[in-house]
């Protein structure tokens, strides 16, 4: 392999790319798993009703909600 | 897939920057599936096979089915609420 191919600019933008969207994937992917297991207490039905739309949505922002107060409570001690 | 579309010089066994990004890609978004795919298992059983029998019921395959369809679901759900503004 031509190691100058590794030096890039065009690859390291594109490294730095796919590492932020991976990194979004798997807060998704952490956020989605946390968030069915408290708003899908029955069996999965062929939709969901509203009551659990309504809560998946309020899980994924209460906890970006949660995460800014963590940190600020967490600054606040420094 | 052959993509040595770019012109390099030296032997044909020499990498591209563009096939590293291809080859990149591709393995981010195998590794993402499989990840993806092993969270449905868990849920997916947990939900439906309570109590394993012989074999799968008709209901145990619908359930798995209707499981499928409403993880994809919430996946989008939970990725709606955290990036679009609303």
């Amino acid at each position: 392999m031509d190691p100058s191919a590794l030096q890039s600019p065009e690859l390291q933008n594109f490294l730095n790319q796919e590492k932020e969207r991976a990194m979004i994937n798997e807060m998704v992917g952490k956020l989605t798993s946390a968030c069915w297991d408290k708003c899908i207490t029955g069996t999965p039905g062929s939709k969901f009703s509203s009551s659990e739309t309504n809560c998946l949505t309020n899980c994924a922002q209460r906890y970006m909600e949660m995460s800014l107060m963590i940190v600020k409570r967490f600054q606040n001690m420094q | 897939m052959d993509s040595f579309s770019s012109a390099s010089s030296g032997s044909s066994s020499q990498y591209s920057t563009n096939d590293i990004m291809d080859q990149v890609k591709t393995q981010l978004a195998q590794a993402y599936a499989e990840q993806f795919l092993e969270t449905v298992r868990d849920k997916c059983f947990d939900k439906c096979i309570t109590k394993p029998g012989s074999s799968l019921s008709g209901s145990e395959g619908s359930c798995i089915s209707r499981c499928v369809d409403r993880y994809i679901e919430a996946t989008g759900i939970i990725s709606k609420a955290l990036f679009s503004q609303r």
